[in-house]
């Protein structure tokens, strides 16, 4: 039983549970304190100063973020004293940060920037003095700025603690204080992973995405090109926040507004999931039945988690399926299937994608495989907040556009395929096919609520005729030293393995919560935006990926069967072990 | 053997030394009464009294007699040699008195003898710790009053208590070794000179909270103490004093010693903390307090090396005993580390409740190059200035801090008219913008931006409204930033704008520095008196913007003058002013 | 070393502390070492070795008087013990002659007396 206690905020009596802090408890009377290095989706890391608060009989002030409120406490949250060390310790910030707030990337959506017009702060009090730092473009996918970096510490903390990459870490002390790989090398050469939650929790225009809309609207304008696009799950369910609608489901609406912009087809990436589900489901069956390779098998359309696997558990190689994700299945197959169906010349396709992550920016060059068409397969890649940028430039009224289909070849999906936008997704999707391929029969409950939620390890068992089909699924790469300790235990004493199949997914929360979606995320955000995938799933009449009757026009078209010979070619990879720092 | 010693020392500087006249004419009244050999005449070099004129100690009897004239000393001589009891009139009683409690071993035993500190009561403190059983040793710490001594004076009973009443599976105490104030030596001395009774005190701790894991957390700068502290530490092993089962009874305690690695921050709680856990030495958000929720999220008690070194005599003689000494609020002792502009620099251990003046004139001798006495700066970093003219202060944590000054770790830095209060205040930002650690905005962005104020007034560029932006930004770090070093860097400039705002000014409307100091704003001149036209500045000027010749003599043509100070640095006749 | 009991503890607490009758303690805490304590030490070890003198020579910690180091205190019966101040070899050798072997404490040296 967790206490209650009581206090005063501003006057007005309240009671809250112990522990509360007191930013939290003043946000239950409507009180809105000023904050600035404070994330909903961290804990407090107490650096920039602004939410303090005043305690009736002390002169010390308090970090509302991380001070609980306690019994008898007399808060003062706003008053001429406060707001004046507020404004000070503001425009102290801003005297170490670079003025270009016009040409920034973050511009109209920067949280210094916000506090700031919120304080009417219009003069620079203080002598200007700015960091001599470069800015870290090596990773292709996210770039680094030091200049604008106000050391709130928050990817510092992602990266250490909730992913467990340790690319990024503080160096030096003081004015000279910046964030940066351990032993001052380029994020290209650390452990970055390009997962993207340095992004997406960045508050000022210091990580930002590669921006890739220029690229996309030069070849939008080229006549000689042939623009094509897909749009991954997790999109669908978050791109409405930009516009103020949360967990609301704007596919059709997405279809649109891309064939507004000037794309010729519109595709889907859950398609791209479909064909996954087939070749994936039908590598566990063999694993299984056959013992072809050795299980547990891994999944790995998630590009940070291929990279952390190359780089830290090497060991695991094997394990892996050798599918290639989804995205860039797609990829090569509108460059061939779809090319040569429409008598479409493959060299003048551009194929640009819209995803809820920064690390497919890296994925579509990782290795040579990624050309498998004879042609870079994916040319571009948009995350989730570039698209809004673009919608925005382009002039369109998104949310009021009229619904539109995909080019069904390469865009109508069935229900599994949808869901990989969730943690859990892939793996739900891949059991639908897995039972129909080793039983023969049908399903008769498609749902598995086991892997389905926010916690960080799920552990559960399918009954697959008769058998116990083991499975865990992380997500948020901090949770998968849990699971792989369990494998590597089982490995090292002749054990039997803890689970046949295990799904992995960098960014909590799945891809709804990737390092490309919108500003601001938290589990309850994650929560509505899966929400909405599944029920985009449960609306639909086919929930099988082998149900899927373009999917099976593919096969039978194009690529054979699963494993075949044209899939081999295609649709699977090869991985290599590239280790960095022992585990 | 002579019965009698009788020692001599003029103490007044002002006119000429008269210790050997008073020498001989002594001794040869002893000859004369033939009572040279019994009665034993030496001329010493400090007799721990100052500006009190010709002083004169009889040994055995500690009789001291002060403002002696020549007609005196055949009184004197008289009555000494037979027996004629004192002279009264003569006679002179010192005031205030060390009273070395913490260093009462330091200058007495080898600190890298064990058996030496046994001999001197050693860890019998311990013992009847253990005798009276962890509530009652906590009771005898809250009678003593005893405060932090590290800085923030809290006190120690309750910081015990705290940790005591947490269940948990493992506590910590931890010694604050990290001495990092510039000037202050206080905690160096104790650990070189007894380590045994820090030990003493962290085993104490150790046992009344419940902790069964230590750590000395010294800084690497001071290799000598750590030699020490790890020959002490590996002694008390030896007999029995740390490991298991301690003195028979079922505690058990493990000490480890933790080097630092060169950050002042790390010598706040948390910080500390978090370098021991092997993390970047910042910080934390307190509550939770670590005596709650310290190291390795564990119950941790973390006392000063000056704290844990009373405890040992407080278990002994009993809190009573040291609630006597001190004021009200105040108990004990403090050492002080008296340096600067002062005669006779030291360790000064007083009761709490001297004044300043007392023990920065009568103990310490007062001014050490003849000019008066400016100011005494103490606290450290975190501290302010007092003017002369408070320094009958009597010196406890709260007087102080109603001065706008702390008590601190106990650095006293002494000044005279030739420090500049506008360029103390920036060494000591500068000294904090240089620990900072970086992570809260307030102080590593205000400190930097108040030292570019200071550093534009002492340069000249100053201008008036930059003294109302050092206090703007001096308000938001004291309130704003995250642990005490933000918290406190701002004092010594809002200390020395209290008293010297005069100062302030000068720099900025006069471009002058009153004290000489700034080199940008003196200005240097040939004296033409002391002048003996050798050339050496007009030939060592890098901008020759010294005119003359061997004849007519040299002169400073100022529009020229870069302020360098070489000439002032050549002139082996101190014939160039500068002011 | 013995391992000590509250017993063997109070036993020894009992003892005098300041033994022997004749000894020489010179400051050896960094104040002093860096103001040349350690070739006073040495020096006036080796010669109270070499004049066969009954005095024991030991280091002890920071008196106070860091202004005066190396600080040098002589306890010698029958005179008043005193602590000589900024010994050079000079200085030790007139502690050795005049002093120890003398009877007679050296002029303008003396710092402190202890009471």
């Amino acid at each position: 039983m967790i206490k209650s206690i009581q206090a005063k905020i501003n006057g007005i009596l309240l009671r809250v549970e112990e522990g509360t802090t007191i930013l939290e408890a003043a946000r239950r009377v409507q009180i809105k304190i000023p904050t600035l290095c404070k994330h909903p989706d961290l804990p407090a890391s107490a650096a920039c100063g602004i939410c303090i608060v005043k305690n009736k009989g002390s002169s010390k002030m308090l970090r509302s973020c991380c001070t609980p409120l306690e019994e008898g406490m007399d808060i003062t949250t706003h008053d001429p004293e406060i707001v004046e060390i507020r404004r000070t310790v503001i425009e102290l910030i801003l005297s170490n940060h670079p003025n270009d707030c016009l040409k920034c990337a973050r511009n109209n959506d920067c949280e210094l920037q916000k506090l700031t017009a919120d304080f009417g702060i219009k003069e620079e009090s203080f002598p200007q003095f700015l960091k001599d730092l470069p800015m870290d473009q090596s990773t292709k996918a996210v770039d680094l700025d030091p200049k604008k970096c106000i050391l709130c510490g928050r990817c510092v903390h992602v990266c250490q603690e909730n992913q467990d990459v340790w690319a990024l870490s503080f160096l030096e002390r003081g004015i000279k204080t910046r964030i940066s790989p351990a032993g001052d090398i380029q994020l290209a050469d650390s452990p970055c992973v390009k997962c993207g939650q340095c992004a997406a929790h960045c508050p000022t225009g210091a990580f930002v995405e590669q921006d890739d809309t220029v690229k996309v609207w030069r070849a939008l304008q080229d006549v000689d090109k042939y623009c094509v696009v897909q749009i991954a799950p997790a999109v669908r369910v978050s791109i409405g926040e930009a516009f103020g609608y949360t967990g609301k489901n704007f596919t059709k609406k997405l279809y649109a507004l891309l064939r507004r912009l000037g794309f010729q087809a519109v595709f889907d990436t859950s398609f791209g999931a479909d064909v996954t589900i087939m070749e994936e489901a039908s590598e566990f069956e063999q694993r299984l039945l056959k013992e072809t390779r050795p299980l547990p098998l891994i999944t790995s359309c998630c590009p940070s988690w291929v990279d952390f696997m190359e780089k830290f558990y090497t060991d695991m190689i094997d394990h892996f399926s050798s599918c290639k994700s989804p995205h860039e299945i797609l990829g090569v197959l509108s460059k061939t299937y779809y090319a040569q169906k429409n008598k479409i010349d493959p060299a003048s396709i551009f194929m640009a994608s819209v995803m809820p992550c920064t690390s497919k920016k890296y994925e579509i060059s990782r290795n040579e495989e990624m050309f498998s068409s004879g042609y870079q397969d994916i040319d571009a890649v948009l995350c989730t907040r570039e698209l809004v940028r673009m919608i925005k430039q382009a002039g369109i009224d998104f949310e009021n556009l009229p619904d539109e289909e995909s080019d069904s070849i390469l865009g109508e999906y069935a229900g599994a395929g949808v869901i990989f936008g969730a943690t859990g997704g892939v793996m739900e999707a891949a059991i639908r096919t897995a039972h129909y391929f080793i039983t023969g029969k049908e399903l008769k409950k498609v749902e598995f609520e086991g892997v389905r939620g926010i916690k960080g390890v799920k552990e559960t068992e399918v009954d697959v005729a008769g058998k116990k089909i083991k499975i865990a699924v992380a997500h948020g790469l901090g949770n998968v030293e849990y699971i792989l300790n369990k494998v590597r235990d089982a490995k090292i004493n002749n054990k039997e393995m803890p689970y046949h199949f295990i799904e992995v997914m960098a960014c909590p929360g799945g891809c709804v919560g990737g390092g490309g979606q919108p500003y601001m995320v938290t589990d309850e955000l994650r929560i509505k935006r899966a929400q909405a995938i599944y029920q985009d799933d449960s609306n639909k009449q086919i929930r099988c990926s082998h149900q899927n009757p373009y999917i099976k026009r593919l096969y039978k078209e194009f690529l054979g069967k699963p494993l075949g010979e044209k899939s081999e070619e295609l649709l699977h990879t090869h991985y290599k072990a590239r280790p960095i720092y022992t585990r | 053997m002579y019965e009698k010693t009788i020692l001599i020392k003029d103490t007044d500087t002002k006119r000429e030394d008269l210790t050997r006249q008073a020498y001989t004419q002594i001794l040869d009244f002893l000859r004369h009464n033939d009572q040279h050999s019994r009665i034993q005449v030496v001329r010493v070099a400090d007799i721990g009294l100052y500006d009190k004129g010709l002083v004169i100690k009889i040994l055995p009897e500690q009789i001291t007699y002060a403002n002696v004239k020549e007609d005196d000393l055949k009184r004197i001589a008289d009555a000494i040699s037979f027996n004629k009891g004192r002279v009264e009139d003569l006679v002179y009683k010192p005031k205030s008195k060390q009273e070395r409690l913490v260093l009462k071993n330091c200058g007495r035993i080898d600190p890298e003898s064990i058996d030496d500190y046994i001999a001197c009561g050693g860890y019998l403190g311990l013992k009847q710790a253990i005798e009276l059983k962890e509530d009652k040793v906590i009771e005898e710490i809250k009678t003593s009053g005893i405060r932090g001594r590290g800085g923030a004076g809290y006190p120690t009973w309750m910081k015990w208590n705290f940790a005591r009443e947490v269940a948990s599976d493992q506590k910590f105490v931890i010694c604050n070794a990290d001495e990092g104030d510039p000037g202050a030596y206080m905690d160096r001395s104790i650990l070189e000179g007894d380590p045994h009774a820090v030990l003493e005190g962290l085993i104490i701790a150790a046992f009344a909270v419940g902790a069964s894991k230590g750590y000395f957390y010294v800084r690497a700068e001071y290799p000598l103490a750590v030699e020490r502290i790890n020959k002490a530490i590996k002694q008390a092993y030896d007999c029995g004093l740390l490991g298991q089962n301690i003195l028979g009874s079922s505690f058990g305690l493990d000490l480890e010693i933790r080097l630092g690695a060169g950050a002042f921050v790390c010598g706040e709680e948390t910080a500390l903390i978090s370098s021991i856990e092997g993390k970047r030495g910042t910080p934390h958000p307190r509550p939770p307090y670590p005596s709650v929720k310290g190291l390795w999220g564990k119950p941790t008690v973390i006392n000063n090396v000056e704290t844990l070194a009373n405890i040992p005599q407080i278990l002994l003689k009993g809190g009573a005993w040291f609630a006597k000494i001190g004021t009200a609020t105040s108990k004990g002792t403090k050492v002080f580390a008296v340096t600067g502009k002062v005669k006779n620099s030291g360790l000064v251990e007083i009761a709490m409740g001297a004044t300043l003046r007392e023990i920065v004139m009568d103990i310490c001798g007062g001014t050490l190059t003849g000019k008066p006495i400016k100011a005494v700066q103490t606290g450290g970093p975190s501290g302010g200035v007092i003017p002369e003219h408070l320094l009958d202060t009597p010196v406890d944590y709260e007087n102080l801090q109603k001065l706008g000054s702390i008590m601190g770790s106990g650095g006293m830095i002494v000044m005279d008219d030739d420090d500049c209060m506008v360029d103390i205040p920036k060494f000591y930002l500068g000294f904090c913008v240089e620990e900072s650690c970086g992570k809260c905005s307030p102080c590593r962005i205000g400190g930097f931006q108040m030292l570019g104020y200071l550093k534009k007034i002492t340069e000249g560029a100053g201008n008036i409204n930059d003294i109302a932006q050092l206090k703007r930004i001096s308000y938001a770090m004291q309130k704003a930033s995250l642990c005490g070093l933000g918290q406190t860097a701002s004092n010594p400039v809002l200390s020395t704008l209290k008293y010297f705002e005069k100062e302030y000014i000068e720099h900025i409307e006069n471009k002058h520095c009153p004290a000489g100091k700034c080199s940008h704003l003196v200005t240097y001149s040939v004296i033409e008196e002391k002048c003996k036209r050798c050339g050496l500045c007009f030939t060592n000027c890098p901008v020759s913007a010294i005119t003359g010749d061997k004849e007519k003599g040299y002169s400073v043509i100022q529009e020229k003058c870069i302020k360098c100070g070489k000439c002032f640095e050549v002139c082996k006749f101190r014939a160039i002013n500068k002011k | 070393m013995v391992r000590l009991t509250p017993e063997s503890l109070d036993k020894i607490s009992k003892e005098p502390c300041d033994k022997p009758a004749n000894w020489i303690k010179v400051g050896m805490s960094s104040c002093g070492i860096a103001a040349g304590a350690d070739e006073v030490f040495n020096f006036l070890s080796e010669e109270v070795k070499k004049r066969n003198l009954n005095v024991e020579v030991k280091k002890c910690g920071c008196q106070g008087n860091c202004y005066a180091e190396p600080l040098v205190e002589v306890s010698i019966e029958g005179l008043p013990s005193v602590t000589y101040g900024r010994v050079n070899r000079d200085i030790a050798n007139k502690i050795i002659e005049k002093h120890v072997i003398g009877k007679m404490l050296v002029n303008d040296c003396i710092y402190n007396t202890v009471d």
